[in-house]
């Protein structure tokens, strides 16, 4: 079952905040964010994350406050689901004169965004969309993790079991991310990880989008060599229940 | 020393893939089975015999994993064969059950010293879900204590509720407590008085991932008294252990008596029988519960446990497990100490846990079992191991030689942990 605030917590820190790598990856992206002055946008759902997105000289940057100068303010986890999902237009209630980066760049930025995330088949026959896409993938995931294993009732569970140490999550020769397991919370951090205790680590863009697209079922991949784990175990038992549970929130 | 490689073992697992989920499920495939990295292991046998099994590609390993447990007097034992291929002749999976499965009843109530009755079917899981549901049909009631880190099988309620194939209710009555903490038990059963059908546990800490902890003195006279004073049925998973400390069963190893006891691996060297032993109060129980499988009375794994059982007593089979345990313990250790690797063994020697601790992502260790393996002695990473009854001094010298050579790779490539 889709729990609307842990929903909220996936659309906030796992699909908003890969508008950081959209804007390092794609061109018109890079563009879009690069206002003549810098912009932020606070956004504060009752009830639910509070984060601000940046935009500054063609990059993009989410921090965990609601700092931003346009502020934009969500009843309720539902609403602002249903912003992310493009059926309900936030009300502004503070920097109206940025309005406009708000209603043009920052719309075309998720359109852009979603084109990558929920991509048509024809467009990842060009293998460079198809490496940005998976990547943004990779990305969208690796977020959805922490936001799952830290709010959801049976992500928690699995959460609890991870020993402390930090993951690395990995496509050979391609992004990273790090993730980080202390007490139970997870935090995700998209960098090579510093001292890994355990690796899991997709041979290649195909065998990682084929597990994000479900055409590749993880233990066969795993035989196949196609996903490495090693290190403490545990910690990647655990963290592939949690992974289980993502794709309810990502479908 | 030549490396092993693995071209139709790995060709092998392609086309398994292709039509089983996984190539290899469970245990003894690539994932679960921690084969790290995945390349240094076998994936398919061709034949055994003894202490060692040959893959598809001809490489010989001298096998410390007994087929996880089964192997137990050594693998193509020719008195147990013997005795399966007569019965076999005779007949197998017939529509009345062979007089054969009274006599191996008999002959488990003379050998298990808790024993009043004998219950048989496949594999562990079945005799553990049995064990739960008998339980909780004597007693009217539907908690299960179990003690943090435990293994008793695949069925739902020994899984967690974050399973995506297990619902919630499915353990909602399942309870935690640690290995040897008296007080952590005595503080579950306050809190749940009167609730508690069962205590379940191995008669040891044999857990994987982790240092196998052993019981400490008094402990399970302790968790008996406790268990009945409050009227709960104390169960020992002796599904790893069994026979190989005692063919009286592991609690009476421990000095203690379990009210149902599980077995499967090593009865029947191999052959497929699982059995539930338990006290007469708990016979009403069993007999009531509905629970029964397509081949759980086949006639020629009752006719291998026979012999088996009486292989075993006539070789004091579980006293020359510990001898043989210890001695490759020392050997492994002693080649250990000489390279400078903290190499932690832990458990009972016959069923040794192997750690090396000088990382705390056993990677380290991850290196040095695939050296040992690709060698020819087939170590698992993270698992117990398994000591049987062909092993020879010869193999211990040849085990000590590998662990030796595959230290020495180990030290190679970190210098930076393995100085001089």
């Amino acid at each position: 079952m889709k729990d609307p605030l842990v929903m909220a917590h996936v659309n906030m820190w796992a699909v908003l905040r890969t508008l950081e790598p959209l804007c390092e990856l794609d061109d018109s992206a890079r563009s879009l964010a690069s206002p003549r002055r810098p912009v932020s946008i606070g956004i504060n759902v009752r009830g639910g994350p509070q984060a601000t997105l940046s935009f500054q000289d063609g990059a993009c940057r989410m921090t965990r406050r609601n700092t931003g100068q346009i502020k934009l303010l969500l009843p309720s986890p539902e609403d602002f689901n249903r912003m992310v999902d493009g059926e309900k237009n936030p009300l502004p209630y503070a920097g109206f004169p940025r309005l406009g980066f708000l209603l043009k760049n920052f719309t075309a930025l998720t359109d852009l965004l979603s084109a990558y995330l929920r991509p048509q088949p024809s467009d990842l026959e060009d293998r460079g969309f198809f490496e940005r896409s998976t990547t943004l993938l990779f990305y969208l995931v690796a977020g959805a993790l922490a936001a799952v294993a830290n709010n959801d009732p049976l992500g928690r569970i699995s959460a609890a079991a991870i020993p402390d140490g930090t993951i690395a999550l990995e496509i050979q020769d391609g992004p990273c991310a790090e993730i980080t397991a202390r007490g139970g919370h997870l935090i995700t951090r998209r960098r090579k990880a510093v001292s890994p205790r355990a690796y899991m680590i997709f041979s290649d863009f195909d065998a990682a989008r084929g597990l994000f697209d479900g055409t590749l079922e993880a233990m066969s991949a795993l035989a196949a060599g196609k996903i490495i784990m090693k290190g403490y175990i545990p910690m990647i038992d655990n963290l592939n229940r949690v992974l289980n549970r993502v794709p309810v929130y990502l479908q | 020393m030549n490396t092993y490689t693995y071209p139709k073992n790995d060709e092998l697992l392609q086309r398994a893939a292709r039509h089983i989920p996984c190539g290899v499920y469970g245990h003894q495939g690539p994932a679960e089975g921690c084969f790290i990295p995945i390349g240094a292991f076998p994936k398919f046998a061709d034949h055994a015999k003894g202490s060692y099994f040959y893959d598809v590609d001809g490489n010989r390993f001298l096998d410390y994993m007994c087929a996880y447990g089964p192997n137990i007097l050594g693998y193509c034992d020719e008195d147990v064969n013997a005795a399966a291929r007569q019965q076999m002749e005779l007949g197998d999976c017939i529509t009345a059950p062979s007089y054969k499965m009274v006599e191996l009843a008999e002959l488990m109530c003379d050998t298990v010293a808790c024993a009043d009755w004998a219950f048989f079917a496949k594999n562990g899981g079945d005799v553990t879900t049995l064990s739960i549901l008998a339980a909780r049909a004597a007693t009217g009631r539907k908690k299960i204590i179990f003690v943090r880190g435990y293994y008793h099988g695949v069925a739902q309620w020994t899984q967690r509720a974050d399973a995506p194939w297990v619902l919630p209710g499915e353990v909602e009555n399942n309870l935690l407590v640690d290995f040897n903490d008296i007080e952590g038990l005595k503080r579950v059963i306050e809190e749940n008085k009167d609730d508690i059908a069962c205590f379940i546990s191995t008669p040891y800490m044999h857990g994987n991932f982790v240092d196998n902890v052993l019981p400490a003195p008094g402990y399970w006279q302790e968790v008996r008294r406790l268990c009945t004073e409050n009227g709960i049925v104390l169960i020992i998973d002796d599904v790893r252990c069994g026979w190989r400390l005692d063919l009286a069963g592991s609690d009476h190893y421990y000095g203690f008596e379990a009210d149902l006891l599980c077995l499967c691996k090593g009865i029947a060297n191999g052959y497929n029988v699982s059995c539930l032993c338990g006290k007469d109060f708990l016979r009403g129980a069993v007999s009531s519960i509905t629970y029964t499988g397509s081949y759980w009375m086949s006639a020629v794994p009752f006719a291998a446990a026979i012999a088996c059982i009486n292989k075993m007593k006539a070789m004091d089979g579980a006293q020359r497990h510990l001898e043989l345990g210890r001695k490759v313990c020392d050997a492994l250790a002693a080649a250990a100490r000489e390279n400078g690797v903290n190499l932690v063994i832990s458990g009972e020697p016959c069923l040794f846990y192997l750690r090396i601790a000088d990382d705390d992502s056993l990677l380290l260790h991850q290196e040095w079992i695939a050296e040992m393996v690709r060698r020819g002695v087939y170590l698992t990473n993270h698992h117990n191991h398994f000591t049987n009854l062909s092993l020879t001094d010869e193999d211990i010298a040849f085990t000590a030689q590998v662990a030796n050579e595959a230290f020495q790779v180990l030290r190679s490539r970190h210098p930076e942990i393995y100085q001089g």
